[in-house]
């Protein structure tokens, strides 16, 4: 566990594809001397994904890790669906509601970078509790808002909860061995941002179920709010008490074994920054996972506001949209292998483009939708494209570099909140702007901002319209990989993971590679 | 054969139903003005939710043509938006096609139809929000559609606008509530760590 502060978010690939829960135990020789419930790898990582098991200690951090998650994206978006009473109780003004929804994106983008490290320093387990509980107070402060800047205010504190992603990730690579972990975190991922849609069914029907036993609806919402704030405590209680950090035990009682080589920061930072490729998908997840935040704060009130619906069904609709990714996000990791087995990488970058650009594409046909029915649909087809546009983008990540994997992770994930806090600046803060005009403008920013793609060049694997170098030493996998390190840190052998990985990735080649290749090991260091 | 037939009269069935449908949707500018309205509340006064009320009285204008109110048939008085309250607020929003018109979203009574003066005093409920306000009474015939209306403002909503100070929803019980479950959840965690690392420490002696 010796990683530096902010490489600590290995293993974020979602590039396996979904039906490979488990690793062929020739590939990874399993300890037979270890007592758990499924098969384990020397590192005591499990090798078997089975999903609905609770046994301790992997299935059942599994478990702890995703509905903690799922958590922290109910109560960070609970008060979507609500919006229709709350902007009459507060005299919220159009700005103020579009502000609120980019604060409750923008703080995590903070609280994301800081996690890695706190993972680092106290384990994901007490990472996972400090934030879900110190954010509990923040949930239950709805019930003191009286005006805009409180509500905005609240939202934006409840919004550092969204940093359980990277406990999320952490924790899952502490538990899971590399090669079954693209699938375990992006299912995940993907489970835990449907908290995002389960919110707009849970809120209206509590806000319903509290009006109905007395309370006036200025009253009502807030007594609702008491029940993400709860589910923040007893994740809290839960994790403390079930989960571990390791899968031998806990952090602080166990030594720690570290014969890795502890990398510098600032040189893991550098690569990173300087990697054009990682600017690129920072960009292009703000438009795949940000226009998705962004819908989940706008969509139940359009609904609401554009087609006279009650409260509780626009919540249905809302909630659709975000449960999509259930199956939507594992979709594009799938079609992302899929294509990758043919066509290489190549094939990984045009998978990318054409489900952002059909997203893009349905959230303009959504905006211009006049009947409900319609709306509806492009909805529905919206979410599956930017959904599986995520999967398909960490099917991506984990190429670009093999020294900075952590570190590009993170800041692809900031760049998906930012990307969200600028597109409900821009789209649906100002009255100038309906919402459905709104919509369109974003389908079309989507569809514009997909295009960089286009620019992502491996030398050893081409791009979308250029073919792999044909030079002998550029065109191979180890030249990129080992550019990474200076010669005097290959001297130290530092390198040596990268070699691995170079010979490991030359799947990514596709139908050229002789051999069936085995997947590339997605995670940098052992943890 | 027959069946694509059907097909295509029943398609062309339902676009006329929505064709009708469309055309029949009435417009604010369309409306008679033949209703006099008045209200209690004075210009500039504010009017407290929960507690104030409001009498309204309307009648309908005998300077109109004597059997012009004969489709008149029921009468809704509703609370309405004044310009400044719908300011950066899109669902509010007057329109003229009735269907979409955001403008009066409060009812306060729904009468039958009478010539003479009628009138109903209403406490103002404790949902309507903190907004300026003034009081609309749309009349409709028989088929329910609106044919003539009247108001306690001017055409321009300048003149007789009051306004209601809404309840803030918030309650003493629900404040403490809520500082109560943040403290357990802040002291529950700095108890679990503290007692852990307890544990640790004495473990490692």
């Amino acid at each position: 566990m010796g990683d530096t502060p902010g490489s600590s978010m290995h293993g974020v690939t979602g590039r396996e594809p979904v039906l490979s829960f488990a690793v062929a135990s020739p590939m990874v020789p399993t300890d037979t001397t270890a007592k758990f419930d499924l098969p384990v790898d020397s590192e005591h990582k499990a090798k078997v994904f089975k999903l609905f098991s609770f046994a301790n200690p992997h299935m059942r951090t599994f478990h702890l890790s995703w509905i903690s998650f799922f958590t922290c994206f109910v109560s960070t978006f609970a008060a979507a669906p609500l919006v229709p009473i709350i902007r009459d109780n507060l005299n919220l003004t159009k700005g103020d509601v579009g502000n609120a929804g980019v604060a409750s994106v923008s703080g995590s983008i903070f609280s994301r970078l800081v996690m890695g490290a706190v993972c680092d320093l106290l384990g994901p387990r007490y990472g996972c509790a400090f934030v879900i509980m110190l954010t509990a107070p923040t949930v239950f402060c709805m019930s003191f808002v009286a005006d805009a800047s409180g509500y905005i205010a609240v939202r934006f504190m409840i919004g550092f909860s969204l940093a359980t992603f990277v406990t999320c990730q952490y924790w899952m690579s502490t538990m899971f061995n590399g090669k079954i972990i693209g699938t375990v975190n992006g299912t995940a991922a993907g489970w835990g941002n449907m908290g995002g849609g389960a919110t707009q069914l849970i809120m209206p029907l509590l806000y319903d179920v509290i009006q109905r036993v007395g309370a006036t609806p200025f009253t009502a919402w807030r007594i609702a709010f008491f029940i993400p704030g709860w589910l923040h405590v007893i994740m809290g209680i839960l994790v403390l008490t079930l989960g571990q950090d390791l899968p031998d035990g806990n952090l602080g009682a166990l030594q720690k074994k570290g014969d890795v080589s502890k990398d510098k920061f600032s040189k893991v930072f550098w690569y990173a920054i300087t990697n054009y490729r990682t600017w690129i998908f920072v960009l292009l997840y703000g438009y795949s996972m940000g226009v998705e935040l962004s819908t989940d704060n706008v969509i139940a009130e359009y609904f609401f506001d554009r087609f006279d619906l009650k409260l509780q069904t626009a919540g249905i609709i809302a909630a659709t949209f975000g449960m999509a990714n259930l199956l939507a996000r594992p979709f594009g990791g799938y079609a992302s292998d899929v294509a990758a087995r043919r066509f290489g990488m190549r094939g990984r970058l045009w998978t990318l483009w054409i489900l952002q650009t059909l997203g893009g594409v349905f959230c303009i046909l959504l905006g211009r939708a006049n009947s409900l029915p319609i709306a509806v649909t492009m909805m529905i087809i919206f979410s599956v494209g930017a959904q599986a546009a995520c999967g398909a983008t960490f099917g991506i990540i984990p190429f670009i570099s093999r020294r900075s994997l952590g570190i590009i992770s993170g800041m692809t994930g900031a760049g998906g909140n930012f990307g969200s806090g600028l597109t409900q600046l821009l789209f649906f803060t100002s009255s100038q702007i309906s919402t459905a005009m709104g919509l369109t403008y974003m389908g079309i920013m989507i569809v514009a901002c997909t295009m960089p793609v286009t620019l992502v060049h491996f030398p050893q694997w081409g791009s979308m319209f250029l073919p792999p170098s044909r030079d002998i030493v550029k065109g191979s996998e180890e030249h990129y990989y080992v550019s990474e390190w200076t010669e005097d840190e290959k001297q130290k052998g530092m390198h040596q993971g990268s070699v691995k990985f170079a010979e490991n990735s030359r799947s990514e080649r596709g139908r050229r590679v002789a051999s069936a290749p085995t997947p590339p090991n997605g995670t940098p260091n052992h943890v | 054969m027959a069946s694509s037939r059907i097909l295509f009269v029943v398609s062309i069935l339902l676009c006329s139903f929505a064709m009708h449908s469309c055309y029949a949707s009435e417009l604010f500018s369309n409306l008679k003005k033949s209703i006099l309205v008045t209200s209690s509340a004075k210009h500039g006064q504010v009017l407290k939710s929960g507690e104030a009320n409001i009498t309204v009285t309307w009648s309908f204008n005998k300077t109109f043509p004597a059997g012009a109110d004969s489709t008149y048939k029921t009468v809704k008085v509703k609370l309405c938006y004044a310009p400044i309250s719908q300011k950066d607020r899109g669902w509010r929003k007057t329109k003229d096609e009735l269907k979409k018109d955001r403008t009066c979203q409060h009812k306060i009574v729904k009468r039958k139809y009478e010539a003479s003066k009628n009138s109903v005093t209403w406490t103002i409920e404790r949902d309507i929000p903190k907004a300026t306000y003034f009081v609309r009474v749309y009349v409709f015939n028989a088929e329910d559609k609106e044919v003539a209306y009247g108001q306690t403002t001017n055409t321009a909503k300048k003149t007789n606008l009051f306004e209601v100070e809404a309840i803030t929803g918030r309650h003493a019980s629900l404040d403490i509530a809520s500082v109560c479950f943040s403290v357990f959840s802040i002291v529950s965690l700095a108890g679990f760590f503290y007692l852990e690392k307890r544990k640790g420490s004495s473990q490692q002696k």
